[in-house]
Protein backbone atom coordinates (compact mmCIF):
# COMPACT_ATOMS: atom_id res chain seq x y z
CA UNK A 1 0.00 0.00 0.00
CA UNK A 2 1.00 3.35 -0.90
CA UNK A 3 2.47 5.75 2.12
CA UNK A 4 3.10 2.70 4.08
CA UNK A 5 6.09 1.59 3.09
CA UNK A 6 9.15 2.03 5.75
CA UNK A 7 12.01 4.70 4.49
CA UNK A 8 14.79 1.85 4.36
CA UNK A 9 12.57 -0.15 2.55
CA UNK A 10 11.78 2.63 0.37
CA UNK A 11 15.54 3.28 -0.59
CA UNK A 12 15.87 0.00 -1.11
CA UNK A 13 13.27 -0.20 -3.48
CA UNK A 14 14.19 3.05 -5.22
CA UNK A 15 17.76 1.14 -5.94
CA UNK A 16 15.59 -1.82 -7.98
CA UNK A 17 14.32 -1.15 -11.58
CA UNK A 18 10.52 -0.37 -11.67
CA UNK A 19 9.59 -3.32 -12.75
CA UNK A 20 8.10 -6.05 -11.14
CA UNK A 21 5.57 -3.47 -9.36
CA UNK A 22 5.81 -0.91 -6.71
CA UNK A 23 4.75 2.87 -6.69
CA UNK A 24 5.90 4.40 -10.17
CA UNK A 25 4.83 8.41 -8.21
CA UNK A 26 7.27 7.18 -5.16
CA UNK A 27 9.80 6.38 -7.19
CA UNK A 28 9.65 8.95 -9.57
CA UNK A 29 9.85 11.40 -6.20
CA UNK A 30 12.75 9.55 -4.55
CA UNK A 31 14.86 10.11 -7.81
CA UNK A 32 14.26 13.97 -7.96
CA UNK A 33 13.95 14.87 -4.22
CA UNK A 34 17.45 16.54 -2.51
CA UNK A 35 18.32 13.93 0.34
CA UNK A 36 17.79 17.29 2.89
CA UNK A 37 13.65 16.18 2.70
CA UNK A 38 12.86 13.98 5.09
CA UNK A 39 11.58 10.85 4.09
CA UNK A 40 8.05 10.45 5.08
CA UNK A 41 7.26 13.30 3.64
CA UNK A 42 7.58 11.60 0.32
CA UNK A 43 4.75 8.73 1.09
CA UNK A 44 2.42 11.33 2.06
CA UNK A 45 2.68 13.47 -1.28
CA UNK A 46 2.80 10.27 -3.44
CA UNK A 47 -0.64 9.61 -1.18
CA UNK A 48 -2.12 12.56 -2.39
CA UNK A 49 -1.14 12.54 -5.79
CA UNK A 50 -2.48 9.00 -6.09
CA UNK A 51 -6.04 10.52 -4.62
CA UNK A 52 -5.45 13.43 -7.22
CA UNK A 53 -5.25 11.08 -10.24
CA UNK A 54 -7.83 8.51 -8.79
CA UNK A 55 -10.48 11.62 -8.83
CA UNK A 56 -9.57 12.99 -11.77
CA UNK A 57 -9.77 10.11 -13.65
CA UNK A 58 -12.66 8.78 -12.60
CA UNK A 59 -14.36 12.26 -12.81
CA UNK A 60 -13.37 11.68 -16.57
CA UNK A 61 -14.52 8.51 -16.81
CA UNK A 62 -17.71 9.23 -15.17
CA UNK A 63 -18.05 12.76 -17.42
CA UNK A 64 -17.59 10.44 -20.65
CA UNK A 65 -20.10 8.36 -19.21
CA UNK A 66 -23.18 10.47 -19.43
CA UNK A 67 -22.15 12.19 -22.91
CA UNK A 68 -22.15 8.23 -23.76
CA UNK A 69 -25.34 7.98 -22.38
CA UNK A 70 -26.77 10.46 -24.09
CA UNK A 71 -25.55 9.35 -27.27
CA UNK A 72 -26.41 5.90 -27.24
CA UNK A 73 -29.92 6.71 -25.55
CA UNK A 74 -30.54 9.05 -28.71
CA UNK A 75 -28.94 6.68 -31.38
CA UNK A 76 -31.13 3.71 -29.69
CA UNK A 77 -33.78 6.21 -30.25
CA UNK A 78 -33.25 6.91 -33.76
CA UNK A 79 -31.79 10.76 -32.75
CA UNK A 80 -28.81 12.35 -32.65
CA UNK A 81 -28.10 13.26 -28.99
CA UNK A 82 -26.02 16.38 -27.75
CA UNK A 83 -24.33 17.65 -30.95
CA UNK A 84 -23.37 21.14 -30.31
CA UNK A 85 -21.30 21.57 -27.11
CA UNK A 86 -17.63 21.73 -27.83
CA UNK A 87 -18.55 20.85 -31.70
CA UNK A 88 -17.39 17.32 -32.46
CA UNK A 89 -20.72 15.55 -31.76
CA UNK A 90 -21.35 17.66 -28.38
CA UNK A 91 -18.16 16.01 -26.83
CA UNK A 92 -18.56 19.37 -24.18
CA UNK A 93 -22.12 18.71 -22.93
CA UNK A 94 -21.45 17.05 -19.78
CA UNK A 95 -18.59 19.94 -18.93
CA UNK A 96 -21.31 22.67 -20.12
CA UNK A 97 -24.33 20.53 -17.32
CA UNK A 98 -21.17 20.66 -14.88
CA UNK A 99 -20.54 24.23 -14.96
CA UNK A 100 -23.91 25.07 -14.98
CA UNK A 101 -24.55 22.65 -11.88
CA UNK A 102 -21.81 24.17 -10.36
CA UNK A 103 -23.32 27.69 -10.76
CA UNK A 104 -27.07 26.59 -9.16
CA UNK A 105 -28.22 28.08 -5.43
CA UNK A 106 -27.37 25.09 -3.01
CA UNK A 107 -30.38 24.36 -0.95
CA UNK A 108 -31.57 22.55 1.90
CA UNK A 109 -35.53 21.73 2.08
CA UNK A 110 -36.71 23.18 5.40
CA UNK A 111 -37.66 20.56 7.68
CA UNK A 112 -34.30 18.55 6.43
CA UNK A 113 -32.37 16.84 8.71
CA UNK A 114 -29.48 19.41 7.80
CA UNK A 115 -25.82 17.97 8.23
CA UNK A 116 -27.21 14.57 7.39
CA UNK A 117 -28.57 15.87 3.89
CA UNK A 118 -25.58 17.88 3.22
CA UNK A 119 -23.18 14.82 4.40
CA UNK A 120 -25.04 11.87 2.31
CA UNK A 121 -23.64 13.24 -1.13
CA UNK A 122 -20.49 12.60 0.04
CA UNK A 123 -20.49 9.53 1.73
CA UNK A 124 -21.70 8.45 -1.44
CA UNK A 125 -19.09 10.22 -3.37
CA UNK A 126 -16.34 8.91 -1.18
CA UNK A 127 -17.17 5.69 -1.06
CA UNK A 128 -17.16 4.97 -4.70
CA UNK A 129 -13.87 6.78 -4.56
CA UNK A 130 -12.69 4.63 -1.90
CA UNK A 131 -13.26 1.52 -3.58
CA UNK A 132 -11.41 2.45 -6.86
CA UNK A 133 -7.94 2.26 -4.95
CA UNK A 134 -8.05 -0.87 -4.98
CA UNK A 135 -7.96 -0.36 -8.51
CA UNK A 136 -5.23 -1.49 -10.80
CA UNK A 137 -4.37 0.91 -13.34
CA UNK A 138 -1.91 -1.22 -15.28
CA UNK A 139 0.01 -4.43 -13.85
CA UNK A 140 2.96 -2.44 -12.53
CA UNK A 141 0.74 0.95 -11.62
CA UNK A 142 -1.59 0.68 -8.79
CA UNK A 143 -2.52 3.07 -5.71
CA UNK A 144 -3.12 0.25 -3.25
CA UNK A 145 -2.08 -3.40 -3.94
CA UNK A 146 -4.61 -5.06 -1.37
CA UNK A 147 -4.84 -8.88 -1.19
CA UNK A 148 -8.19 -8.72 -0.44
CA UNK A 149 -8.95 -6.36 -3.01
CA UNK A 150 -12.72 -7.43 -4.36
CA UNK A 151 -13.81 -7.74 -0.76
CA UNK A 152 -12.65 -4.03 -0.54
CA UNK A 153 -14.38 -3.18 -3.72
CA UNK A 154 -17.82 -4.71 -2.88
CA UNK A 155 -17.56 -3.29 0.66
CA UNK A 156 -17.00 0.11 -0.44
CA UNK A 157 -19.83 -0.09 -3.11
CA UNK A 158 -22.04 -1.25 -0.84
CA UNK A 159 -21.19 1.74 2.01
CA UNK A 160 -22.79 4.01 -1.22
CA UNK A 161 -26.03 2.44 -0.32
CA UNK A 162 -26.19 4.08 3.85
CA UNK A 163 -25.49 7.77 1.98
CA UNK A 164 -28.29 6.89 -0.21
CA UNK A 165 -30.82 5.56 2.92
CA UNK A 166 -29.23 9.02 4.38
CA UNK A 167 -30.37 11.35 2.24
CA UNK A 168 -33.79 9.86 1.51
CA UNK A 169 -34.52 9.77 5.52
CA UNK A 170 -32.85 13.60 5.83
CA UNK A 171 -34.75 14.69 2.93
CA UNK A 172 -38.38 15.21 4.82
CA UNK A 173 -40.34 14.14 1.74
CA UNK A 174 -42.01 10.54 0.91
CA UNK A 175 -40.59 9.89 -2.48
CA UNK A 176 -37.30 10.41 -1.19
CA UNK A 177 -38.21 7.61 1.65
CA UNK A 178 -39.56 5.56 -0.33
CA UNK A 179 -36.51 5.86 -2.87
CA UNK A 180 -34.09 4.99 -0.08
CA UNK A 181 -35.86 1.96 1.52
CA UNK A 182 -36.08 0.49 -2.16
CA UNK A 183 -32.58 1.32 -2.42
CA UNK A 184 -31.61 -0.84 0.89
CA UNK A 185 -33.97 -3.75 -0.03
CA UNK A 186 -33.08 -4.48 -3.36
CA UNK A 187 -29.42 -3.94 -2.23
CA UNK A 188 -29.83 -6.48 0.67
CA UNK A 189 -31.64 -8.52 -1.82
CA UNK A 190 -28.58 -8.28 -4.28
CA UNK A 191 -25.10 -8.45 -2.92
CA UNK A 192 -26.41 -12.19 -1.98
CA UNK A 193 -25.96 -12.98 -5.59
CA UNK A 194 -23.73 -10.62 -6.76
CA UNK A 195 -20.96 -12.14 -4.43
CA UNK A 196 -21.57 -16.02 -4.64
CA UNK A 197 -21.57 -15.27 -8.36
CA UNK A 198 -18.25 -13.72 -8.01
CA UNK A 199 -17.32 -16.91 -6.05
CA UNK A 200 -17.28 -18.60 -9.36
CA UNK A 201 -14.44 -16.55 -10.63
CA UNK A 202 -12.93 -16.59 -7.15
CA UNK A 203 -12.94 -20.09 -7.81
CA UNK A 204 -10.90 -19.91 -10.84
CA UNK A 205 -8.52 -17.67 -9.92
CA UNK A 206 -7.50 -18.79 -6.32
CA UNK A 207 -6.84 -14.63 -5.14
CA UNK A 208 -9.08 -11.63 -4.03
CA UNK A 209 -6.20 -9.67 -5.43
CA UNK A 210 -7.41 -7.87 -8.90
CA UNK A 211 -3.81 -7.98 -10.39
CA UNK A 212 -3.08 -11.71 -9.31
CA UNK A 213 -6.37 -12.53 -10.54
CA UNK A 214 -5.54 -10.71 -14.14
CA UNK A 215 -2.27 -12.72 -14.30
CA UNK A 216 -3.87 -16.04 -13.61
CA UNK A 217 -5.51 -15.55 -17.05
CA UNK A 218 -2.19 -14.77 -19.18
CA UNK A 219 -2.34 -18.49 -21.30
CA UNK A 220 -3.89 -18.93 -24.61
CA UNK A 221 -2.47 -15.93 -26.76
CA UNK A 222 -3.94 -13.58 -23.57
CA UNK A 223 -7.38 -15.15 -24.16
CA UNK A 224 -7.07 -17.89 -21.04
CA UNK A 225 -10.26 -16.07 -19.72
CA UNK A 226 -12.07 -17.02 -17.19
CA UNK A 227 -15.12 -17.31 -18.89
CA UNK A 228 -13.84 -19.80 -21.08
CA UNK A 229 -12.51 -21.63 -18.21
CA UNK A 230 -15.40 -23.89 -17.39
CA UNK A 231 -18.66 -24.06 -18.57
CA UNK A 232 -20.66 -22.83 -14.99
CA UNK A 233 -18.68 -19.49 -15.68
CA UNK A 234 -20.77 -18.14 -17.99
CA UNK A 235 -24.09 -18.36 -16.47
CA UNK A 236 -22.17 -16.59 -13.07
CA UNK A 237 -21.38 -13.95 -15.46
CA UNK A 238 -24.72 -13.30 -16.39
CA UNK A 239 -26.06 -13.35 -12.90
CA UNK A 240 -23.38 -11.26 -12.00
CA UNK A 241 -24.26 -8.73 -14.51
CA UNK A 242 -27.63 -8.74 -13.56
CA UNK A 243 -27.01 -8.25 -9.52
CA UNK A 244 -24.34 -5.36 -10.44
CA UNK A 245 -27.12 -3.90 -12.61
CA UNK A 246 -29.26 -3.39 -9.51
CA UNK A 247 -26.34 -2.66 -7.01
CA UNK A 248 -25.52 0.36 -9.63
CA UNK A 249 -29.91 1.42 -9.10
CA UNK A 250 -29.40 1.11 -13.23
CA UNK A 251 -32.60 0.55 -15.49
CA UNK A 252 -34.10 -1.91 -15.14
CA UNK A 253 -33.59 -2.19 -11.53
CA UNK A 254 -33.64 1.75 -10.65
CA UNK A 255 -36.76 1.67 -8.27
CA UNK A 256 -34.72 3.50 -5.84
CA UNK A 257 -34.79 6.73 -8.65
CA UNK A 258 -38.12 5.65 -10.76
CA UNK A 259 -38.75 9.29 -11.99
CA UNK A 260 -42.42 7.69 -12.98
CA UNK A 261 -43.49 6.62 -9.96
CA UNK A 262 -41.47 8.61 -7.05
CA UNK A 263 -40.33 12.00 -8.85
CA UNK A 264 -36.60 10.87 -8.47
CA UNK A 265 -36.50 8.82 -5.55
CA UNK A 266 -33.82 9.73 -3.14
CA UNK A 267 -33.04 12.45 -5.41
CA UNK A 268 -36.04 14.58 -5.27
CA UNK A 269 -34.47 17.08 -2.71
CA UNK A 270 -31.51 17.52 -4.39
CA UNK A 271 -30.12 20.19 -6.71
CA UNK A 272 -27.09 21.48 -7.94
CA UNK A 273 -23.58 20.57 -6.99
CA UNK A 274 -24.76 17.56 -4.63
CA UNK A 275 -27.21 15.98 -7.23
CA UNK A 276 -24.14 15.72 -9.70
CA UNK A 277 -21.95 13.86 -6.94
CA UNK A 278 -25.21 11.25 -6.67
CA UNK A 279 -25.29 11.03 -10.61
CA UNK A 280 -21.30 10.84 -10.50
CA UNK A 281 -21.44 8.49 -8.12
CA UNK A 282 -23.59 6.24 -10.17
CA UNK A 283 -21.61 6.27 -13.02
CA UNK A 284 -18.39 5.71 -11.37
CA UNK A 285 -19.95 2.66 -9.67
CA UNK A 286 -20.90 1.61 -12.91
CA UNK A 287 -17.55 2.07 -14.39
CA UNK A 288 -15.97 0.12 -11.32
CA UNK A 289 -18.62 -2.93 -11.28
CA UNK A 290 -17.52 -3.05 -14.95
CA UNK A 291 -14.01 -2.96 -14.33
CA UNK A 292 -14.52 -5.41 -11.71
CA UNK A 293 -16.36 -7.87 -14.45
CA UNK A 294 -14.05 -6.85 -16.57
CA UNK A 295 -11.09 -8.56 -14.22
CA UNK A 296 -12.72 -11.41 -12.71
CA UNK A 297 -14.64 -12.99 -16.26
CA UNK A 298 -12.71 -11.33 -19.20
CA UNK A 299 -9.07 -11.32 -18.64
CA UNK A 300 -8.21 -7.94 -16.80
CA UNK A 301 -5.30 -6.60 -18.74
CA UNK A 302 -4.61 -9.55 -20.79
CA UNK A 303 -5.40 -9.70 -24.35
CA UNK A 304 -4.07 -10.68 -27.44
CA UNK A 305 -3.03 -6.80 -27.83
CA UNK A 306 -0.50 -7.18 -24.06
CA UNK A 307 0.31 -10.95 -24.92
CA UNK A 308 1.72 -9.57 -28.94
CA UNK A 309 3.35 -6.57 -26.97
CA UNK A 310 4.98 -8.89 -24.31
CA UNK A 311 6.06 -12.23 -26.02
CA UNK A 312 5.98 -11.79 -29.72
CA UNK A 313 7.53 -8.74 -29.57
CA UNK A 314 9.60 -9.69 -26.33
CA UNK A 315 9.08 -6.86 -24.34
CA UNK A 316 7.90 -8.40 -21.92
CA UNK A 317 4.94 -8.13 -19.09
CA UNK A 318 7.08 -5.44 -17.18
CA UNK A 319 8.24 -3.47 -19.86
CA UNK A 320 6.27 0.56 -20.04
CA UNK A 321 4.04 -0.52 -23.52
CA UNK A 322 2.88 -3.47 -21.83
CA UNK A 323 1.82 -1.93 -19.15
CA UNK A 324 0.07 0.90 -21.04
CA UNK A 325 -1.42 -1.27 -23.58
CA UNK A 326 -2.71 -3.49 -20.65
CA UNK A 327 -4.25 -0.17 -19.31
CA UNK A 328 -5.77 0.49 -22.26
CA UNK A 329 -7.09 -2.84 -22.67
CA UNK A 330 -8.93 -2.93 -19.49
CA UNK A 331 -10.43 0.69 -19.53
CA UNK A 332 -11.97 -0.84 -22.85
CA UNK A 333 -13.57 -3.51 -21.65
CA UNK A 334 -15.28 -1.93 -18.49
CA UNK A 335 -16.54 0.97 -21.13
CA UNK A 336 -17.94 -2.06 -22.58
CA UNK A 337 -19.65 -2.91 -19.43
CA UNK A 338 -20.87 0.04 -19.44
CA UNK A 339 -22.30 0.17 -22.66
CA UNK A 340 -24.15 -2.97 -22.21
CA UNK A 341 -25.64 -1.38 -19.24
CA UNK A 342 -26.59 1.40 -21.35
CA UNK A 343 -28.02 -0.85 -24.05
CA UNK A 344 -30.18 -2.61 -21.41
CA UNK A 345 -31.16 0.18 -19.56
CA UNK A 346 -32.81 1.39 -22.66
CA UNK A 347 -33.93 -1.47 -23.76
CA UNK A 348 -35.94 -3.14 -20.77
CA UNK A 349 -39.07 -0.84 -18.55
CA UNK A 350 -38.71 -0.71 -15.05
CA UNK A 351 -39.36 -3.71 -13.21
CA UNK A 352 -42.01 -3.39 -9.93
CA UNK A 353 -40.21 -4.16 -6.48
CA UNK A 354 -42.05 -7.27 -5.58
CA UNK A 355 -40.87 -8.43 -9.25
CA UNK A 356 -37.08 -7.01 -8.49
CA UNK A 357 -37.41 -9.05 -4.61
CA UNK A 358 -38.68 -12.19 -6.59
CA UNK A 359 -36.18 -11.96 -9.07
CA UNK A 360 -33.20 -11.44 -6.55
CA UNK A 361 -34.28 -14.17 -3.48
CA UNK A 362 -35.68 -16.89 -6.33
CA UNK A 363 -33.99 -16.51 -8.99
CA UNK A 364 -30.20 -15.40 -8.87
CA UNK A 365 -29.54 -16.97 -5.50
CA UNK A 366 -30.25 -20.08 -6.05
CA UNK A 367 -28.85 -20.04 -9.25
CA UNK A 368 -25.77 -18.44 -8.00
CA UNK A 369 -25.15 -21.08 -5.64
CA UNK A 370 -25.64 -24.10 -8.48
CA UNK A 371 -22.90 -22.16 -10.48
CA UNK A 372 -20.66 -22.04 -7.50
CA UNK A 373 -20.94 -25.45 -6.99
CA UNK A 374 -20.97 -26.86 -10.50
CA UNK A 375 -17.55 -24.71 -10.93
CA UNK A 376 -16.43 -25.90 -7.68
CA UNK A 377 -16.86 -29.78 -8.96
CA UNK A 378 -15.41 -29.24 -12.27
CA UNK A 379 -12.30 -27.62 -10.93
CA UNK A 380 -11.65 -30.12 -8.04
CA UNK A 381 -12.27 -33.00 -10.91
CA UNK A 382 -10.33 -31.26 -13.46
CA UNK A 383 -7.63 -31.19 -10.73
CA UNK A 384 -8.00 -34.98 -9.71
CA UNK A 385 -8.17 -36.20 -13.18
CA UNK A 386 -4.99 -34.16 -14.48
CA UNK B 1 -67.10 -17.88 -19.51
CA UNK B 2 -68.52 -15.41 -16.99
CA UNK B 3 -66.62 -12.91 -14.77
CA UNK B 4 -66.90 -14.81 -11.47
CA UNK B 5 -65.71 -18.33 -13.66
CA UNK B 6 -62.62 -16.31 -14.38
CA UNK B 7 -61.98 -15.14 -10.92
CA UNK B 8 -62.22 -18.65 -9.67
CA UNK B 9 -60.45 -20.08 -11.89
CA UNK B 10 -57.55 -17.56 -11.19
CA UNK B 11 -57.97 -18.07 -7.49
CA UNK B 12 -57.56 -21.84 -8.34
CA UNK B 13 -54.43 -21.30 -10.14
CA UNK B 14 -53.12 -18.99 -7.69
CA UNK B 15 -53.74 -21.92 -4.91
CA UNK B 16 -51.74 -24.27 -6.71
CA UNK B 17 -47.98 -23.99 -6.16
CA UNK B 18 -46.27 -23.16 -8.95
CA UNK B 19 -44.31 -26.28 -10.42
CA UNK B 20 -40.52 -26.63 -11.28
CA UNK B 21 -41.03 -26.29 -14.92
CA UNK B 22 -43.07 -22.80 -14.59
CA UNK B 23 -39.66 -21.78 -12.87
CA UNK B 24 -37.20 -22.47 -15.38
CA UNK B 25 -40.20 -21.20 -18.49
CA UNK B 26 -38.99 -18.13 -16.68
CA UNK B 27 -35.69 -18.18 -16.54
CA UNK B 28 -36.47 -18.98 -20.40
CA UNK B 29 -38.65 -16.32 -20.59
CA UNK B 30 -36.44 -13.35 -19.49
CA UNK B 31 -33.43 -14.27 -21.37
CA UNK B 32 -34.99 -14.79 -24.62
CA UNK B 33 -37.44 -11.81 -24.27
CA UNK B 34 -34.45 -9.95 -23.35
CA UNK B 35 -32.11 -10.81 -25.72
CA UNK B 36 -34.94 -10.50 -28.19
CA UNK B 37 -35.40 -6.57 -26.70
CA UNK B 38 -32.06 -5.45 -27.10
CA UNK B 39 -31.74 -7.02 -30.80
CA UNK B 40 -34.50 -4.45 -31.53
CA UNK B 41 -33.27 -1.69 -29.69
CA UNK B 42 -29.58 -2.91 -31.53
CA UNK B 43 -30.52 -2.57 -34.59
CA UNK B 44 -31.87 0.88 -34.29
CA UNK B 45 -28.69 2.08 -32.24
CA UNK B 46 -26.82 0.86 -35.80
CA UNK B 47 -29.01 2.79 -37.92
CA UNK B 48 -28.94 6.39 -39.25
CA UNK B 49 -30.85 8.67 -37.07
CA UNK B 50 -33.86 9.46 -38.48
CA UNK B 51 -34.18 13.31 -36.76
CA UNK B 52 -32.59 16.43 -38.99
CA UNK B 53 -30.03 18.78 -37.18
CA UNK B 54 -33.06 21.90 -37.85
CA UNK B 55 -31.17 25.07 -37.93
CA UNK B 56 -28.18 23.30 -40.25
CA UNK B 57 -30.51 21.04 -42.38
CA UNK B 58 -34.20 21.21 -43.17
CA UNK B 59 -36.62 18.65 -43.80
CA UNK B 60 -37.93 19.31 -47.64
CA UNK B 61 -41.38 21.50 -47.39
CA UNK B 62 -44.29 20.17 -48.82
CA UNK B 63 -45.86 21.54 -52.04
CA UNK B 64 -49.15 22.61 -50.61
CA UNK B 65 -47.73 23.33 -47.50
CA UNK B 66 -49.01 26.34 -45.67
CA UNK B 67 -46.91 28.77 -44.22
CA UNK B 68 -46.70 33.15 -44.28
CA UNK B 69 -48.34 34.51 -46.90
CA UNK B 70 -46.91 36.15 -49.43
CA UNK B 71 -48.93 38.89 -51.72
CA UNK B 72 -48.14 39.89 -55.43
CA UNK B 73 -48.88 43.73 -54.70
CA UNK B 74 -48.69 44.83 -58.44
CA UNK B 75 -51.93 42.18 -59.12
CA UNK B 76 -53.50 43.12 -56.34
CA UNK B 77 -56.70 45.36 -56.82
CA UNK B 78 -57.83 46.01 -52.95
CA UNK B 79 -60.69 44.41 -53.44
CA UNK B 80 -60.89 43.17 -49.84
CA UNK B 81 -62.35 39.79 -50.88
CA UNK B 82 -59.66 37.90 -48.70
CA UNK B 83 -60.65 40.11 -46.14
CA UNK B 84 -63.91 38.68 -46.38
CA UNK B 85 -63.47 35.99 -46.35
CA UNK B 86 -61.45 35.22 -43.65
CA UNK B 87 -63.18 34.06 -40.73
CA UNK B 88 -61.06 35.45 -37.71
CA UNK B 89 -60.66 39.01 -39.67
CA UNK B 90 -56.89 39.04 -39.61
CA UNK B 91 -57.05 40.71 -42.53
CA UNK B 92 -56.96 44.62 -42.90
CA UNK B 93 -55.78 46.62 -46.32
CA UNK B 94 -55.99 50.46 -47.00
CA UNK B 95 -55.45 52.00 -50.64
CA UNK B 96 -56.14 54.98 -52.59
CA UNK B 97 -57.31 55.00 -55.27
CA UNK B 98 -55.58 57.17 -58.24
CA UNK B 99 -58.24 56.28 -61.21
CA UNK B 100 -57.11 52.63 -61.98
CA UNK B 101 -53.90 52.95 -59.90
CA UNK B 102 -53.45 51.70 -55.82
CA UNK B 103 -51.52 54.08 -53.31
CA UNK B 104 -50.90 51.74 -50.99
CA UNK B 105 -51.30 52.41 -47.00
CA UNK B 106 -50.98 48.79 -45.72
CA UNK B 107 -52.12 45.51 -46.36
CA UNK B 108 -51.71 43.84 -42.86
CA UNK B 109 -52.38 40.16 -41.79
CA UNK B 110 -52.36 39.50 -37.86
CA UNK B 111 -50.09 36.30 -37.52
CA UNK B 112 -51.05 35.82 -33.95
CA UNK B 113 -54.59 34.87 -34.92
CA UNK B 114 -54.13 33.89 -38.30
CA UNK B 115 -54.45 30.01 -38.55
CA UNK B 116 -53.40 29.67 -41.50
CA UNK B 117 -57.01 28.38 -42.48
CA UNK B 118 -56.00 29.06 -46.37
CA UNK B 119 -59.71 30.73 -46.77
CA UNK B 120 -58.38 33.84 -48.18
CA UNK B 121 -56.30 32.51 -51.15
CA UNK B 122 -59.56 30.93 -53.10
CA UNK B 123 -61.54 34.38 -53.31
CA UNK B 124 -58.88 36.26 -54.80
CA UNK B 125 -60.23 37.60 -58.31
CA UNK B 126 -56.46 38.48 -59.52
CA UNK B 127 -54.98 35.52 -57.44
CA UNK B 128 -52.33 37.48 -55.87
CA UNK B 129 -52.40 36.15 -52.21
CA UNK B 130 -51.07 33.18 -51.82
CA UNK B 131 -49.57 30.56 -48.65
CA UNK B 132 -46.05 30.51 -48.66
CA UNK B 133 -43.29 28.51 -47.16
CA UNK B 134 -41.61 30.35 -44.34
CA UNK B 135 -42.80 28.71 -41.06
CA UNK B 136 -40.09 29.99 -38.36
CA UNK B 137 -41.24 33.73 -37.14
CA UNK B 138 -39.64 34.71 -34.15
CA UNK B 139 -39.89 38.45 -32.77
CA UNK B 140 -39.47 39.54 -29.27
CA UNK B 141 -42.54 41.90 -29.92
CA UNK B 142 -45.93 40.73 -30.10
CA UNK B 143 -46.90 44.24 -32.29
CA UNK B 144 -44.81 42.26 -35.27
CA UNK B 145 -46.45 39.50 -35.33
CA UNK B 146 -49.27 41.62 -37.25
CA UNK B 147 -47.14 41.66 -40.34
CA UNK B 148 -47.36 44.26 -42.96
CA UNK B 149 -46.97 41.84 -46.43
CA UNK B 150 -46.56 45.48 -48.51
CA UNK B 151 -43.31 45.07 -50.82
CA UNK B 152 -43.60 49.12 -50.88
CA UNK B 153 -45.75 51.70 -49.86
CA UNK B 154 -47.67 54.00 -51.71
CA UNK B 155 -47.74 53.90 -55.85
CA UNK B 156 -45.18 51.98 -57.70
CA UNK B 157 -43.10 53.51 -59.92
CA UNK B 158 -44.40 51.47 -63.11
CA UNK B 159 -47.91 52.55 -61.86
CA UNK B 160 -46.69 56.17 -61.90
CA UNK B 161 -45.24 55.60 -65.21
CA UNK B 162 -48.66 54.36 -66.02
CA UNK B 163 -50.85 56.75 -64.83
CA UNK B 164 -48.21 59.66 -66.33
CA UNK B 165 -48.72 57.74 -69.89
CA UNK B 166 -52.61 57.31 -69.60
CA UNK B 167 -52.73 61.67 -68.29
CA UNK B 168 -51.01 62.30 -70.96
CA UNK B 169 -52.86 59.90 -73.52
CA UNK B 170 -56.54 61.17 -72.08
CA UNK B 171 -54.84 64.99 -72.58
CA UNK B 172 -54.16 64.04 -76.13
CA UNK B 173 -57.47 61.97 -76.88
CA UNK B 174 -58.91 65.89 -75.20
CA UNK B 175 -56.63 67.73 -77.80
CA UNK B 176 -57.57 65.79 -80.43
CA UNK B 177 -60.81 65.75 -79.92
CA UNK B 178 -60.77 69.52 -79.63
CA UNK B 179 -59.34 69.69 -82.81
CA UNK B 180 -61.66 67.40 -84.40
CA UNK B 181 -64.38 69.53 -83.41
CA UNK B 182 -62.98 72.78 -84.20
CA UNK B 183 -62.00 71.27 -87.32
CA UNK B 184 -65.40 70.71 -87.95
CA UNK B 185 -67.18 73.80 -86.75
CA UNK B 186 -64.45 75.60 -89.02
CA UNK B 187 -65.62 73.23 -92.16
CA UNK B 188 -69.60 73.69 -91.69
CA UNK B 189 -68.54 77.70 -91.32
CA UNK B 190 -67.09 77.75 -94.50
CA UNK B 191 -70.15 75.03 -95.99
CA UNK B 192 -72.96 77.63 -94.61
CA UNK B 193 -71.27 80.91 -94.75
CA UNK B 194 -74.91 82.01 -95.22
CA UNK B 195 -76.51 81.58 -91.86
CA UNK B 196 -74.07 83.34 -89.48
CA UNK B 197 -77.20 82.63 -86.42
CA UNK B 198 -75.83 79.06 -86.77
CA UNK B 199 -72.40 79.88 -86.58
CA UNK B 200 -72.64 82.24 -83.25
CA UNK B 201 -74.83 79.15 -81.91
CA UNK B 202 -71.77 76.74 -82.34
CA UNK B 203 -69.43 79.34 -80.88
CA UNK B 204 -71.68 79.63 -77.99
CA UNK B 205 -72.02 75.67 -77.32
CA UNK B 206 -68.15 75.94 -77.71
CA UNK B 207 -67.60 78.29 -75.34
Amino acid sequence: MIGLQESPEVAAAAAAPIAGGGNWTLHFLQGITPEAVPGWILPIVTASISVGVVIAMISVIAMLSVWLERKVSGHIQCRYGPMYAGGWHGWAQTIADGVKLLTKEDMVPSGADKPLFMLAPAIVLGAIFGAFVAMPLAPDYFFADINLGVFFILGMSSLTTIGVVMSGWASNSKWSLYGAMREAAQVVAYEIPLGISLMVALICAGTFNLIDASEAQRDFWGMGWFIFKNPFVIPAVVLFFVATLAETKRAPFDLPEAESELVAGFLTEYSGIRWSFFFMEEYAAMFLMSLVMAVFFFGGFESPVTYLAAESMGLGYDHLVTNLLGAVTLIVKSMMGVLLMMWIRWTLPRVRIDQVMTMGYKYLTPLALVCVLGAALWEAGKQAIL
Amino acid sequence: MSEQQLDLRAEEQARQPASIGDYFKNIWDAVTTTVAGMKITGRYFLQKPITVQYPDEQMPIPERYRGIHYLEQDKCIECNACARACPIDCIEMEAVRHGKELEWIKFTIDYQKCMFCELCVYPCPADCIHMGTEFAFVTEDRSEFNLDLLSYKGMSRDARIRMKEAAEKKAAKEAAKKAKAKAEAEKKAAEGGDTPSEDGGEEGTDA
